[in-house]
């Protein structure tokens, strides 16, 4: 073998290798987002067509009322009572009032988040559960956090690079910023009350159901979000907190922070 | 390397091209359907969480969720 066949094999190697690299680049930055952008997209229809058929979970709506005041009697929202659970879904049952909606179903989209910040056509579906696949086509619910609008603390993790970079804008969020969510029936704004707030990802108190860094004080119904900090790393997590400031039937239309 | 696939395709040069192109194209197919894929998790970027549900003191190093 002379050297000539082991400097060309050696360079055409090395050719390869960099070719892999760039490709590899490419499929970081730009597929997973055409990927994702598809995925929920998707998401976001069939939710609309389960909303549309009126199969939406039904019984929220009546309940959180009037946001933070504690104690107006609502239950927690584990979702686990099992009478209202027992009903299969879908089942139009719109007598009143079951206090949680049933469970939500793991990677099943069951609401879209809206927040005006990151533009007005910033709209992303939240699925639960935070696996790697389930954060592939939406938001992420923590699946052991409270139910959307219930009491305790709906908290929602989604990618801040790579796959659509749903969170890209996360530190952009200032206090008073609404974070708008509709599963079907009602509309939740909630406020943000903190900037972003950087800490370690073994801090789980964030998503507590009073997270005690927040500032928000006794039992209520808040909202988290986290995504990854630095931007490209994963050293960190950058947290806000809200809490809910209103809600309205869909039939009364968008609330006032979506208008403009 | 590549002149060795080359020389073992079969065809004149047209249908050489035209194979070797197929094989790019089949390869990068290959590469983005299943390569990367797997490859991208390892990854920092899908880290997005706080560690949770993951039982009474288990804290685990940055990785964040097990994965």
């Amino acid at each position: 073998m002379s050297v000539r066949v082991l400097v060309r094999t050696f360079s055409e190697l090395c050719l390869t290798i960099g070719t892999l690299i760039v490709l590899f680049v490419v499929y970081v930055l730009f597929w997973t987002g055409v990927k994702a952008d598809g995925a929920m997209d998707s998401q976001i229809e069939q939710l609309q067509s389960e909303w549309a058929q009126g199969s939406v979970p039904a019984g929220d709506g009546a309940k959180p009322g009037d946001g933070v005041k504690p104690g107006d009697g609502a239950k927690p929202g584990d979702g686990a009572k099992p009478g209202d659970d027992a009903k299969p879904g879908g089942s139009g049952d719109t007598e009143s009032s079951p206090p949680a909606p049933a469970a939500y179903e793991d990677g099943k989209p069951f609401a879209v988040m809206y927040i005006p910040r990151f533009g007005f056509t910033w709209n992303k579906p939240v699925l639960e559960g935070t696996k790697t696949d389930t954060l592939k086509k939406g938001l992420g619910h923590y699946a052991s956090t409270a139910q959307l609008g219930q009491r305790g603390n709906f908290s929602v993790a989604g990618h801040r690079r790579t796959y659509g970079d749903p969170f890209k804008d996360f530190p952009e969020l200032r206090p008073g910023d609404p974070v708008v969510l509709t599963d079907g029936t009602t509309w939740f704004t909630y406020r943000i009350v903190n900037k972003p707030y950087k800490t370690l990802p073994t801090d789980i108190g964030v998503i507590d159901p009073v997270p005690r860094k927040s500032g928000l004080d006794g039992p209520g119904r808040y909202l988290t979000l986290t995504t990854c900090e630095p931007e490209w790393g994963h050293s960190h997590r950058l947290i806000v907190w809200a809490y809910l400031d209103a809600t309205q039937p869909v039939e009364e239309g968008k609330p006032e922070a979506l208008r403009s | 390397m590549y002149g060795w696939i080359w020389r073992h395709l079969p065809g004149n040069t047209w249908l050489k091209a035209l194979l070797s192109l197929a094989l790019v194209v089949g390869f990068v197919f290959l590469l983005f359907q299943y390569v990367f894929p797997w490859a991208e998790p390892l990854l920092p970027f899908n880290d997005v969480t706080v560690n949770e549900g993951m039982g009474a003191g288990s804290v685990s190093g940055p990785t964040g969720v097990a994965r």
